[in-house]
């Protein structure tokens, strides 16, 4: 079982809206970090400027930043809905303000009252505003891929997006296989376990560096806890079940792609949206510490080409018929 | 507990909350680990029959909350209530027809958990009032400036057994020693509020889900391992977090019975002494019907 529409059956793609977030903070601005210190959190949604896809994952003093956009919706409803359709690769497009006609990609979404993040050109997100709306295309989710072995589920994922991402299946269509910049034990999973797959992210207990704290001395698990990761890496974790809430599985494998940076929090770290789950024996991960790809700008706009081909020929096609 | 603390410096605030009734959506089912969709009772009202002693798993529940669940219907005088109330402090019933009931409180969930006896517990429904005198945010141990001690009330730092050992270690029994790899929802939160799911507890399930932790009791002492509770919740390795299992069965994945935070800090500062009677019924809720 796992909550997914039967081989073979084609995605839907349904157009919705988000507008772009302001950021939110209390009535005190101070967070309290895993060593106990208080920090102004920075860069946790919104429009955050000069984050790109492929900078590491701990290289800012800041909360949870994403390369990009984050998107929202007014009503609460409509914004899990939003996130929870939203999948990587996604095109999306601003509808109003001046960087109007804009086109952007969704690299990933945040949990719990919802976020989708969007990567656009940093000259079209210097003009975007909070509030500007976003068109999304949402594509993918439940959609199951022909090629992959019953057991292993994919979740998040544009269907477009599959190819341009360093998974294959190998040749009977036996075991799937995904290069990854490194395994992670499940104990490192932090906020996000118990949740939705579908909704949220997973952050990873790694020490981030952000708001000048340092490693914080929080991971010791040897597992690639002390190297670096990107932004767009694919990370997998181990004894890790993403099939509907996150949770431990002896022998599972998830893989997710990192969304967004480290946080000072305890219980937090760099997130993951899950693309990928599946018993072991039929999912593996490939770990690459140093030469590891994962999702990067190139492939995005690899994509947004694709989606602008595709739009070509549908009207050409249009046409021919009229 | 033979320690040495700031007890005395502590006040008492009388907080007011009520209990509240269970919540569900028109959409009823939730999502069990193998994606079996449930809808079961034990989260919110006033849940019957469970007390501390009890086994914690092995009911037709999810999240599951023994005794009364409590919040204030204000948001913020709620997170008053639900941050400032340690376990232990006393509760009184003030309307309906188990009005002068007393209980003690025994963790948090995003309510207040209350365990009275269940001759008072029939008499109390959702909308009764009751007065929590809320005493324990911010007590220290004199002798152990690594540890940090939340949600304890002195009167339950007094009963626990164990103290201050000769090479100035913390002595704490527990009856339960739990793997880093259980944690569940929860991690990330602040340790005032709510629990910590404990995965790996699905009594009757896949072995694959199990992490030997079926045996858990309401009200159990436990020890979480490379668990460092002190400013929120979470993973570091050669941290100890003490807690008390406060909620019960899950059948929502990821989730299970929880500890609410009681004390936390280096492994090194703590000397654990495993004792199955390490337990709240064993100080503050008897329970006679239970034979232990």
């Amino acid at each position: 079982m796992t909550g997914q529409a039967s081989q073979g059956a084609r995605a839907v793609a349904v157009n919705l809206l988000g507008l772009v977030e302001h950021p939110e903070l209390g009535d005190t601005p101070y967070r309290v970090s895993a060593d106990g210190r208080p920090y102004v959190p920075t860069g946790d949604g919104g429009i955050v400027l000069g984050l790109r896809l492929g900078e590491s994952a701990f290289g800012r003093d800041a909360d949870h930043a994403a390369p990009g956009a984050c998107l929202v919706h007014p009503d609460p409803a409509a914004r899990h809905a939003l996130t929870i359709y939203s999948c990587i690769g996604n095109q999306a497009t601003v509808r109003t303000g001046q960087a109007a006609g804009a086109r952007g990609v969704v690299v990933g979404k945040r949990g719990e009252l919802g976020r989708v993040v969007v990567s656009f050109d940093q000259q079209d997100l210097a003009r975007m505003r909070p509030s500007d709306q976003v068109a999304v295309r949402t594509c993918g989710q439940g959609w199951r891929s022909p090629g992959f072995p019953s057991e292993v589920t994919l979740l998040n994922t544009d269907p477009a997006a599959l190819r341009w991402l360093p998974i294959t299946v190998d040749g009977d269509g036996a075991c799937v296989t995904a290069g990854v910049r490194a395994i992670l034990p499940s104990k490192l999973a932090g906020n996000g376990i118990g949740r939705p797959a579908v909704g949220w992210d997973l952050d990873l207990q790694l020490g981030g560096s952000a708001a000048g704290g340092g490693r914080d001395g929080r991971a010791d698990s040897g597992a690639a806890a002390d190297e670096d990761m990107l932004l767009g890496d694919l990370v997998a974790v181990s004894d890790l079940d993403a099939r509907f809430n996150l949770g431990y599985r002896r022998g599972w494998l998830t893989v997710g792609v990192i969304v967004h940076g480290a946080s000072p929090l305890p219980g937090h770290g760099p997130g993951i949206t899950p693309i990928l789950t599946g018993p072991a024996e039929v999912l593996q991960a490939a770990p690459d510490q140093a030469g590891h790809t994962g999702l990067t700008e190139a492939v995005l706009r690899l994509l947004t080409v694709a989606e602008l081909l595709r739009q070509r020929r549908a009207t050409a096609a249009c046409r021919k018929q009229v | 507990m033979r320690v040495a603390s700031n007890a005395a410096r502590l006040v008492s605030q009388v907080l007011a909350g009520e209990v509240w009734p269970a919540l569900a959506d028109r959409h009823a089912y939730r999502v069990g680990p193998d994606g079996q969709p449930f809808a079961l009772p034990g989260m919110g009202g006033v849940t019957l029959g469970v007390h501390c002693g009890d086994p914690a798993t092995g009911y037709a529940s999810d999240h599951l909350e023994p005794g009364a669940s409590v919040r204030h219907a204000d948001s913020g005088a709620n997170m008053a209530l639900q941050f400032l109330t340690c376990v232990g402090n006393p509760v009184e019933v003030t309307t309906g027809p188990a009005a002068g009931a007393v209980g003690h409180v025994i963790g948090q969930h995003a309510y207040v958990l209350v365990d009275f006896p269940d001759e008072a517990m029939a008499g109390i429904t959702t909308g009764d009032r009751v007065t929590v005198t809320a005493t324990g945010q911010g007590l220290a141990l004199t002798d152990h400036p690594a540890i940090t001690v939340k949600n304890c009330s002195p009167e339950l730092l007094a009963c626990l057994p164990g103290g201050t050992t000769a090479d100035g270690r913390l002595e704490v029994h527990v009856a339960v020693v739990v793997p880093a790899e259980a944690i569940g929802a929860g991690a990330g939160m602040v340790s005032e509020y709510a629990n910590t799911d404990l995965m790996g507890a699905y009594a009757g399930l896949g072995p694959d889900l199990s992490l030997g932790l079926e045996g858990l009791r309401i009200g159990d002492i436990v020890a979480l391992e490379d668990s460092d509770h002190r400013f929120g919740r979470g993973y570091r390795g050669g941290y100890l977090t003490i807690g008390v299992i406060s909620t019960g069965q899950c059948l929502l994945f990821g989730h299970g019975p929880g500890p609410s935070t009681l004390m936390s800090g280096p492994q090194e500062a703590f000397r654990l002494v495993t004792d199955p009677d390490s337990n709240l019924a064993s100080w503050l809720h008897a329970a006679p019907e239970v034979s232990r």
